[in-house]
């Protein structure tokens, strides 16, 4: 692996981070999901690159695949799942907020940084290297997922964590078998069109899709 | 590294694939033909056919041993054709009640004929998803068909659209997915380990040139090769993955939700066999674990998930008002125990968790599926304003009360058997080899499990017993009223005589069952 | 103490000394600009402070020698700064403080002054905006030190001399994912410690949120000349450090004429660039509420660390 190709891996992981950073950090839930789609670009960019180093157009194929999925038609459904209720705009109240949370990010990317040891010790390499900023990835995404109210935030959160599991599949191996891609790929679409539905249908029953609304079923 | 195990013929291959293509084939019917007098009992066809080829696999496997099948997408061991055989036996309870069920809401004008065809065809789909999830011989497939369930049960769960049902169709969808996804991670993190294993030509140093590929059987081989460190990493994720769509603390949030507000042949086949079937990769994933890194990790791991589980289930349970939430929490009692079970370990131990997951499987359908009947007469799930079934529904209350012995463990009922083997194992295994922390954990699981069996008594005998009749006027109005009939039709009642006489006898023998539990057990304790 | 360093110092002072106000005045004019005004100039901050230090200075009554002392505490504590850290050259005049921690403190210490002078005039607005400052400064200085540690990682020193030396001989480093998170924290550090918008508005005194302004509220004459030079010549040092530890082109690294000259004209554009940016920026910012800054502020820390955490990683 060339010094220039390391550069540009190290870059595209940074951006993943730290767009996941900026999901944590706005309000706004278009600009979440606008910087949802950079996330998707970044991990698309990261793909390439390795591709790019071990020639292989599998991988090439795999970019393109995850820049239409992760940059094109995921935000596309979450823009639409958004356009459909007009009056939310903003993640109004965090459950922790917003400079407890982005602190407990630093903590979280602490946290991968250490757990993830055992894996870049095995095959050290400048691919393996990046492993836990997937994996700090990962931990923000369920971070999100646990913490925010708003529908669409926490869908946000979910991919979040898919994005994050890709990196570090593709950054550990040269992904885990097509069949499976492929399936993974049309599960995360299909959860996110159900999750789609259910927003809606929860706009018909609630009037919103605030989730604090949803504690009906408690013990 | 894969173990060259024997490919099958063509009719061998097709009967391989049947538990997954029948279904598929049946909610193609539903599909395009909708919900018509004739397609009524195609579901039950296709779950009887399933039940069918389940047996006739399973004995294929015992005589002739485990083998690939479609080139080596499928694994056909005694542990994965037994859990079709679970999958099937309680799908059969499932598809005799579902017409009476369905009939009743459509009756309600809570459902049209086209809910009625979406039910079905999604319940096949499931029962589809679910067969491939414990055939399947690669464990990247096993996730994706496990996810799959999600996706198809989301609809199911949200059958009714009511802010309750829509809010539990949310909470089962984000939860089990978020969960999965560790699980995901947990692969990917399991076939880093794999392609780099440690080879003891090279002076235990990574061996670049071998990789065990992500399959059961070749995973197993390789296992004593994988990285300890690393394979650590992927077993907690992967047991918290799978845990949380087996119901297992601490992402169990979902369950009761789901179960409650799921209709009732839903319920039942999720709380009967979606668990045992998640749980089912948890078995798979410990033996890798044991060979990798001895069995100690993955049993603290699982005990301190089984202890959280029975703690969560108990505490919810001694002050239940809802008579389905109380089902399902008793799901996470028994998915706990299952747990425990499995950290134990050995033959005895696994084959009681095996035996275990049957019985529950059948005495909790048999449950789910009277208490959605009690709900479609009574129009409320509240255990306080249900009194005095026994007088007016004497069939339903004597087999929601025989039920409730039989999930407390009675016996003749197979739970008996099987949680006294879980039980003794436990003991042996951790005052015998020097582990006391099996041992006492053991105890306090046997402490929990009395004080559930109490608040279960007491929850159904209030139901039950007492002489109020006023109470019993079936409900013409309110959200779970239904114009059903007083008298249960048989179909549905045969549905629950039978799983409760099948569980009695299992309890007194396993009978023909007892090879292929043996074998099974033998399987996934790590013995090839 | 090399010539090369000597030079440096001596010409980085008469640049920043006599440069920052010339800077205040570009800004000022690039926002006049944009907003349509024409601007008073270039020089017009030149022109305040000839003004200011041709009056009568007043000192309010009751007040310390805090009060008297701080402007010329915070003057000369930027000097200090000016002196050492490496603007025009790569050497530095006292090599051994030109350093991450001392710099940082030094700068540190002048807002402490002031805050201190703020308090000292015992008014409400005083005290008022001393408290904000430094409940700001509680905030930013963690943010700037862990940002330059992880410029100092790869480097392995927390020299400021090495780190700018290390990045001109390496330009890739510019964009290592280490470097530019830590690139972002220290703007957003900057833009906060300078009381810039959106987290202070420099151009008012008749906001009840204002920071800065409300510390210096009581000063007049010459006092006052001389912390609105040492504002100036912080922002000067704050962009200057930004422009050389990230983008060191143009620096002397020898002695000469020609370098020495390039090295001068190369750190008034680039602190120039910086500084128009920042105004264009401003014009299209409100300003943050003031229980968002904590917010703002802590989303710069957490770049900060994994700016060191991924120099450790990816190195």
């Amino acid at each position: 692996m060339s010094a220039v190709h390391v550069q540009l891996l190290n870059l595209s992981a940074g951006a993943l981070l730290l767009s996941a950073v900026l999901v944590l950090w706005r309000r706004e839930l278009v600009v979440i999901i606008r910087v949802f789609a950079v996330q998707g670009i970044a991990l698309a960019a990261l793909i390439a690159v390795l591709g790019a180093v071990q020639g292989s157009l599998e991988l090439a194929v795999f970019a393109v695949g995850v820049l239409v999925l992760r940059a094109g038609v995921l935000p596309g459904l979450l823009r639409y799942a958004l356009a459909s209720g007009p009056q939310e705009r903003r993640e109004t109240r965090p459950l922790v907020n917003v400079a407890a949370s982005l602190l407990a990010a630093a903590v979280l990317t602490l946290l991968a940084l250490a757990v993830s040891q055992p894996i870049t010790a095995l095959a050290p390499s400048s691919a393996t290297q990046a492993v836990p900023i997937g994996i700090a990835v990962v931990l923000i995404g369920f971070f999100v997922l646990v913490t925010r109210r708003r529908a669409v935030s926490q869908l946000v959160g979910f991919l979040l964590m898919d994005n994050g599991i890709t990196a570090v599949g593709f950054l550990t191996t040269a992904g885990i078998g097509l069949v499976v891609e492929v399936g993974v790929a049309l599960d995360v679409l299909l959860v996110v069109l159900v999750l789609q539905i259910l927003t809606g249908r929860m706009r018909e029953v609630f009037g919103g899709t605030d989730l604090d609304e949803l504690r009906e079923l408690s013990d | 590294m894969t173990p060259d195990l024997p490919a099958l013929g063509l009719p061998a291959t097709l009967l391989a694939v049947a538990p997954i293509l029948v279904p598929a084939l049946a909610a193609v019917v539903y599909a395009l033909l909708g919900w018509r007098p004739a397609t009524v009992w195609v579901a039950t066809l296709s779950a009887v056919a399933v039940l069918g080829s389940a047996i006739a696999l399973a004995s294929q496997v015992l005589r002739d041993g485990p083998a690939f099948a479609v080139g080596g997408v499928l694994l056909l061991d005694p542990a994965s054709t037994y859990m079709v055989v679970v999958i099937s036996a309680v799908a059969v309870l499932a598809a005799l009640a579902t017409p009476t069920y369905l009939h009743a809401e459509i009756a309600a004008g809570r459902a049209s004929t086209r809910t009625a065809a979406r039910h079905s065809g999604l319940v096949q789909a499931f029962l589809a998803a679910m067969a491939l999830a414990v055939l399947a011989a690669d464990l990247g497939v096993v996730w994706v068909a496990v996810e799959a369930t999600t996706i198809v049960t989301a609809f199911l769960v949200g059958q009714r659209r009511t802010r309750t049902a829509v809010e539990a169709a949310w909470k089962y969808v984000v939860i089990c997915s978020a969960g999965i996804s560790l699980a995901l991670l947990g692969i990917v993190v399991l076939n880093f380990a794999a392609q780099h294993l440690n080879s003891p030509r090279l002076g235990g140093g990574p061996d670049a040139g071998s990789t065990a590929g992500l399959t059961w059987t070749g995973l197993e081989a390789a296992a004593a090769q994988l990285d300890p460190g690393v394979t650590r990493i992927a077993v907690v994720l992967l047991v918290v993955g799978f845990g949380t769509k087996a119901g297992l603390a601490p992402l169990h949030a979902w369950l009761p939700d789901a179960h409650s507000q799921a209709p009732a042949p839903v319920s039942a086949l999720m709380s009967g066999v979606l668990l045992a079937v998640a749980f089912y990769a948890i078995l798979r994933v410990k033996v890798i674990s044991d060979i990798a890194m001895g069995p100690e990790f993955a049993a603290t791991l699982l005990v301190l998930v089984a202890l959280a589980s029975l703690l969560v289930a108990a505490s919810l349970l001694i002050a239940q008002r809802d008579y389905k939430r109380m089902l399902a929490y008793s799901s996470i009692e028994h998915m706990g125990l299952l747990a425990l079970g499995a950290a134990v370990g050995g033959p005895a131990a696994i084959a009681a968790v095996l035996l275990h997951v049957l019985g529950h499987g059948m005495v909790k359908s048999v449950l789910f599926l009277g208490a959605g009947r009690l709900l479609q007469i009574t129009g409320t799930s509240h255990i306080d304003k249900v009194r005095g079934l026994a007088g007016s529904q004497p069939l339903l209350a004597g087999c929601l009360g025989v039920g409730v012995l039989a999930l407390i463990g009675l016996p003749p009922f197979s739970i008996f058997a099987s949680e006294l083997g879980i039980a003794r194992a436990g003991l042996a295994t951790g005052f015998n080899t020097g582990s006391p922390l099996l041992g006492w954990a053991t105890a306090a699981a046997l402490v929990i499990v009395a004080v559930i069996a109490a608040a279960l008594i007491g929850h159904t005998s209030r139901m039950l017993l007492g002489d109020d009749h006023k109470t019993l006027v079936p409900a013409r109005e309110g959200p779970g009223a239904a114009f059903a009939p007083i008298v249960l039709p048989r179909s549905a009642a045969a549905a629950l005589l039978l799983g409760l006489v099948a569980t009695a006898a299992l309890g007194v023998t396993t009978g023909p069952l007892s090879a292929l539990l043996g074998a099974a057990a033998h399987t996934l304790t790590g013995a090839q | 103490m090399s010539l090369l360093g000597t030079l440096g110092g001596t010409l980085q002072v008469a640049v920043i000394v006599g440069g920052s106000p010339l800077l205040l005045g570009v800004m000022r004019q690039v926002r006049a600009r944009m907003e349509g005004r024409r601007g008073a100039g270039v020089g017009q901050p030149w022109r305040d402070l000839r003004k200011l230090a041709g009056k009568e200075a007043i000192t309010p009554r009751g007040t310390t020698e805090m009060f008297r002392a701080a402007p010329v505490l915070l003057v000369a504590m930027t000097l200090v700064v000016v002196v050492v850290a490496p603007f025009v050259t790569t050497d530095s005049a006292i090599p051994q403080i030109a350093d991450l921690f001392v710099v940082v403190a030094l700068l540190a210490h002048a807002t402490v002054v002031l805050a201190l002078a703020g308090i000292d005039t015992g008014t409400a607005f005083g005290g008022m905006g001393a408290s904000r400052e430094t409940t700001i400064l509680a905030l930013v200085e963690p943010t700037v030190l862990v940002a330059i540690f992880a410029l100092s990682v790869p480097v392995g020193s927390t020299n400021l001399s090495a780190i700018v030396g290390s990045s001109l001989a390496h330009p890739a480093q510019a964009i290592a994912p280490g470097s530019l998170l830590a690139a972002v924290a220290l703007i957003v550090v900057i833009v906060a410690e300078t009381g810039r918008l959106p987290v202070d508005n420099p151009a008012t005194h008749l906001e009840l949120t204002m920071v800065h302004e409300a510390m210096v509220l009581e000063y007049a004459g010459p006092d006052l000349a001389l912390i609105e030079l040492g504002s100036a010549m912080r922002l000067s040092v704050y962009l200057g450090l930004l422009a050389n530890l990230f983008l060191p082109w143009g620096i002397a690294t020898e002695v000469g004429v020609l370098a020495l000259l390039g090295g001068v004209v190369a750190f008034a554009v680039k602190v120039a660039v910086l500084g128009a940016v920042l105004a264009l920026v401003e014009v299209f910012l409100a300003k943050v509420r003031l229980f968002r800054v904590p917010e703002l502020l802590a989303g710069s820390f957490l770049l900060a660390l994994l700016a060191v955490t991924s120099s450790y990683v990816l190195a």
